[in-house]
């Protein structure tokens, strides 16, 4: 089989996905190589990938750094071995600002999983992502369930930020704490709790747990809105002993049964699929449109003139689109959105 | 500054090896604020800065000991003949990495390692063939050895006892510092609790049954390998030393018997003025803290006596020959900063085991300090000295900045688990290799002063693939004669006492006895106390 | 369009600890944009060859100290041709005599480094190899 390296050339081989849809490790992490690294590669796999996908849950862990999720991420996947699942693990780790380098060193903590055949471990560095994914996470996801693993974790960066990506990308949401660092407050104004299917209090053998518990639980309360979605249950665990996950995969799949019942992995999935075609319109409308007005570089030199005069972009913004003109051809004319 | 002349200025980094800044000049300003006479004080008299004996090298020379060991038993025995002829005064024993993990030289992982850093041990068979010939009773040993240095021990102490020499007249060390393995040599089998459990039992058991016996060697050799500024090491040994005292006086010991069997290791490094005031903090950091803080009554609990090894890390592939002056220098500052005992690496060890050429003008190199330089002829002679005085206090300060973040964290266990000491010794590590690629900080021959097209010239010691295969020989034949019924009781019991508060020492000298291997030990110890996992920090 | 990341495994396969080597170059590599994963200590071949496949990695890198060198390299090269991952970089470092060197770059082991190597060098020796190694 074409390595990656002598397949250098962004294409995807007739044997490559044989070799993929037959089981082979290596297709499939070569597969997930093409779709980090070529993104126009992206429709054409997901075309192929998308009526082999089998539902597979997406799981995503999130939380600041520090509190385990690597621990907990391993353990979690080890009972639904256990439980006869299929688990991938996609574990993201920030990509360097100023060298575009990443240090991946989650996978390390994962030691109990080496070597098991029912577990396929990759690492990604979020390079362009800033919501602690990669931008390629979820089709990495899709790589993943269409291979035939059907538990799918995903381990954020954690950074504490709006994890708005976990969120699209995720069917459910863990929410990783530990007690005695105040991430109850960077939580908050985070709005991750929001976000949360299931908050879990890690390192519970540390002080200031039950202070923690308390304070989700008036949390959660207090803020029970009227929305679809349940008040997370809150639990905690000692990750580093092995104690407190049983419960915790317990409540996962319950959770899970629980969404599917109610419509809401269906709707997570349809929310993923909108999102995914404005986000492609998008990119696509912004492609043609540098094409056509060849504008990149005059948009550069607007903004040079600019913070010299100090005025306003807007004319300069109206004029563009005063030059734009949308024509929206009839349903089956071969048209711009086709190839 | 009075009279230097500060027009012209080099440009190079005159900072030492570790980042400190350094002034061009140091008068007896930088030392006003010093109480001297309490501070530094006399040799021999509280706070030992000067030294720990009241005589020092005129009354006993430090011991000059070179770690040593390789291949097989028969081998490293031949080596310990080879360095006591040339004159060195202590054993120090190096055993291979399947023997400083627990493993028996025919564990699968075991594989390829068998005999290459040290000499492999795996019963008491191996202790009656690396000490043949050799009087326990005669020559004081050390044994580089921590995770399974308690089983290790009784091994040893199981040979001695069919040479017929009485416990009680063994004179050595035990490496048995768990704790540095967390922070910096990685070799563990359990979690830390019951390796600190090991280590108490091991000094009740000693401060009865081998009262000459040197328990711990708390160790900064290897934080200081790990790329640890001189501060870190200073700082993390002497933490890990607290830890130990407080374990053993929780474990119900009097701190009078088994504080003045404590010793310490430091590295000699190249910067030498800097390694000596380590040194010297050290000695006045210790008799302070035990004496202050932990109420020691008995002067000999307030003595840091340490062994030094002239640093590893400074030791170049790239004109090798060029070691021997840096091991000359290193060894310099371990008797300027008042060692006990020393060992002096080889010019070859960046490339390989010593040779015995090697070896012997390592040694030789003692010798010329010793009998030739002069040096020591007078005690502490740099005492009084400006810049090292301040040093010494620079240098106390800064542990002490470290005692209370660890303090912070919640003790030394705690602040391993957080990855405390990994991180800062990953990050001075770091900024050391930048350093270099920049050129701010130089190595001869290596950075600068290179010899274009160096093709290596001086012979190295290999050590055959046969070893491993004689020693697996060796061990089953073992297997196969002892009484394998009685190693099986005594391991069962062994396991029984592992889950109470028993001491286990006792068992595990009956196992030695037996010849019951170091793997069946561990085994049988890891099905109680479980393997540790580290989390890894950067 | 940005060259593709390259991507590294480093790990210490066998019984030694001392990483402070590895851990700098994994460092250095991170900072000249490549993405390490880092495996740590006490990996047999076989985990460092499955984590490879996995990872889809450009690079392998062991750090060996100990000596056991020649039958971790080789044992490690045969599991990579094994598994089809045989035409990507093995490389590494630590305390491996020349003559161990050259019987192993018989075996197809990339070029070793050792104590005093720069780490400029290491990170250019990589780049240049996976630059000719990826045809455009």
């Amino acid at each position: 089989m074409k390595s990656k390296i002598n397949a250098g050339r962004a294409s995807l081989s007739p044997e490559l996905w044989d070799n993929f849809f037959k089981g082979s490790r290596l297709a499939c992490a070569c597969l997930i190589t093409q779709v980090e690294n070529y993104p126009a590669l992206l429709p054409e796999i997901r075309d192929r990938l998308i009526p082999r996908l089998r539902g597979a849950v997406r799981i995503g862990i999130t939380g600041p750094p520090g509190v385990g999720k690597s621990t907990v991420t391993a353990l979690l996947a080890r009972r639904a071995v256990k439980a006869g699942r299929k688990v991938g693990i996609i574990a993201v780790d920030p990509s360097s600002p100023f060298s575009g380098g990443a240090f991946l060193g989650d996978r390390v903590r994962m030691q109990g999983l080496i070597g098991d055949p029912n577990v396929f471990i990759r690492s990604q560095a979020s390079r362009d992502g800033h919501g602690g994914l990669s931008p390629t996470t979820p089709a990495v996801a899709d790589v993943f369930d269409a291979f035939g693993l059907d538990r799918i974790l995903i381990e954020t960066v954690g950074v504490g930020q709006a994890e708005l990506d976990v969120m699209n990308s995720a069917d459910l949401v863990v929410l990783v704490l530990q007690p005695g660092t105040g991430d109850v407050i960077q939580a908050l104004k985070a709005g991750i709790i929001e976000v949360a299917d299931l908050v879990l209090v890690n390192k519970a053998d540390m002080p200031g747990v039950d202070g923690l518990l308390d304070a989700l639980k008036f949390l959660f309360d207090m803020s029970a809105k009227p929305k679809a979605k349940p008040v997370p249950p809150v639990l905690s665990a000692s990750a580093l002993q092995d104690q407190g996950l049983d419960e915790v995969y317990a409540a996962l799949e319950r959770l899970i049964e629980g969404h599917a019942r109610s419509g809401l992995l269906r709707e997570k999935k349809r929310a993923r699929i909108e999102d995914e075609i404005k986000t492609a319109i998008q990119r696509d409308l912004w492609d043609k449109f540098q094409t056509a007005a060849g504008t990149g570089a005059d948009i550069a030199s607007a903004a040079e003139r600019l913070v010299d005069d100090g005025g306003s972009p807007y004319p300069y913004i109206r004029g563009l689109g005063a030059r734009i003109h949308l024509e929206f051809q009839p349903e089956g004319s071969h048209g711009k959105y086709g190839r | 500054m009075a009279n230097t002349d500060d027009k012209k200025i080099r440009d190079a980094d005159f900072t030492s090896l570790s980042g400190r800044p350094l002034q061009p000049l140091y008068t007896a300003e930088d030392l006003a604020a010093l109480d001297l006479d309490a501070v530094v004080g006399v040799p021999g008299e509280y706070p030992y800065t000067r030294g720990v004996h009241p005589s020092m090298y005129r009354g006993k020379l430090w011991t000059m000991r070179q770690f040593s060991g390789m291949g097989t038993p028969e081998q490293t025995n031949a080596r310990y003949k080879f360095l006591l002829e040339k004159g060195q005064t202590g054993l120090s024993v190096a055993f291979d990495n399947p023997t400083l993990y627990g493993r028996d030289s025919d564990h699968p992982l075991s594989a390829g390692e068998v005999g290459k850093t040290g000499v492999a041990v795996d019963t008491m068979a191996d202790m009656e063939r690396l000490f043949h010939e050799i009087p326990l009773g005669c020559v004081s040993t050390s044994m580089t050895i921590n995770a399974p240095a308690a089983w290790i021990f009784t091994m040893f102490l199981a040979n001695a006892e069919k040479q017929g020499v009485a416990f009680a007249d063994l004179r050595g060390t035990l490496q048995n510092d768990i704790l540095k393995e967390y922070i910096a040599q990685k070799e563990w089998i359990f979690p830390p609790e019951p390796h600190l459990r090991l280590i108490t039992d091991l000094m009740a058991f000693c401060a009865d049954r081998v009262p000459q016996w040197n328990t711990i060697s708390i160790s900064g050799y290897h934080i200081r390998e790990a790329g640890s500024t001189a501060a870190q090491e200073l700082a993390f040994t002497l933490a890990d030393g607290f830890e130990y005292v407080e374990r053993a006086v929780a474990a119900g010991m009097d701190i009078d018997d088994f504080a003045p069997r404590l010793s310490f290791f430091f590295n000699a490094h190249m910067d030498f003025f800097e390694e000596i005031a380590k040194m010297r903090a050290a000695r006045r950091i210790w008799a302070r803290r035990m004496k202050d803080k932990y109420k020691a009554r008995s002067p000999r609990s307030w003595l840091c006596r340490f062994h030094v090894q002239t640093a590893g890390c400074s030791l170049t592939a790239q004109q090798p020959e060029l070691n021997v002056v840096r091991t000359a220098l290193e060894a310099l500052s371990g008797v300027l900063g008042g060692c006990q005992s020393l060992h002096t690496n080889s010019m070859d060890e960046a490339l390989a085991l010593p040779s015995e050429k090697a070896v012997e003008i390592a040694l030789r190199t003692q010798q010329i300090i010793a009998f030739e330089s002069g040096v020591p002829h007078v005690i502490d002679p740099l005492g009084g000295s400006y810049y090292v005085e301040k040093l010494t206090s620079e240098l106390e300060e800064e542990a002490e900045r470290y005692f209370r973040k660890i303090d912070e964290l919640g003790g030394v266990v705690p602040a391993i688990e957080q990855g405390f000491f990994q991180r800062e010794i990953t990050r001075a590590a770091y900024e050391y290799q930048m350093a270099l690629s920049k050129r701010r900080k130089t190595i001869v021959g290596v950075n600068e002063f290179k010899n274009a097209g160096e093709t290596l010239e001086i012979p190295i010691l290999e050590i055959d693939e046969s070893v491993e295969r004689d020693q697996i020989r060796g061990l089953l034949e073992v297997k196969a004669r002892r009484d394998n019924g009685a190693v099986r009781a005594r391991l069962e019991a062994l396991t029984k006492a592992a889950a109470t508060t028993e001491n286990l020492m006792p068992h595990l000298l009956e196992c030695a006895r037996v010849y019951a291997t170091l793997g069946e030990i561990s085994d049988a110890l890891t099905t109680v106390f479980g393997e540790y996992q580290e989390q890894p920090f950067y | 369009m940005a060259s593709p990341k390259i991507k590294v495994i480093i790990a210490k396969p066998g019984l030694d600890g001392h990483d402070r080597g590895a851990k700098v170059v994994a460092r250095a590599l991170v900072e000249a944009g490549m993405e390490v994963v880092y495996l740590g200590l006490r990996q047999t071949p076989e985990a460092i060859v499955h984590a490879a496949v996995e990872e889809d990695a450009d690079v392998i890198g062991l750090s060996i100290l100990s000596g056991a060198h020649m039958t971790n390299f080789r044992k490690v090269k045969e599991l990579m041709d094994a598994a089809g991952i045989g035409d990507r970089l093995l490389t590494g470092g630590g305390i491996i005599p020349t003559k161990d060197q050259a019987q192993l770059s018989g075996l197809g082991v990339g070029k070793l480094f050792g104590p005093g190597d720069d780490l400029q060098a290491i990170i250019a020796y990589i780049q240049d190899w996976h630059h000719s190694h990826s045809s455009a």
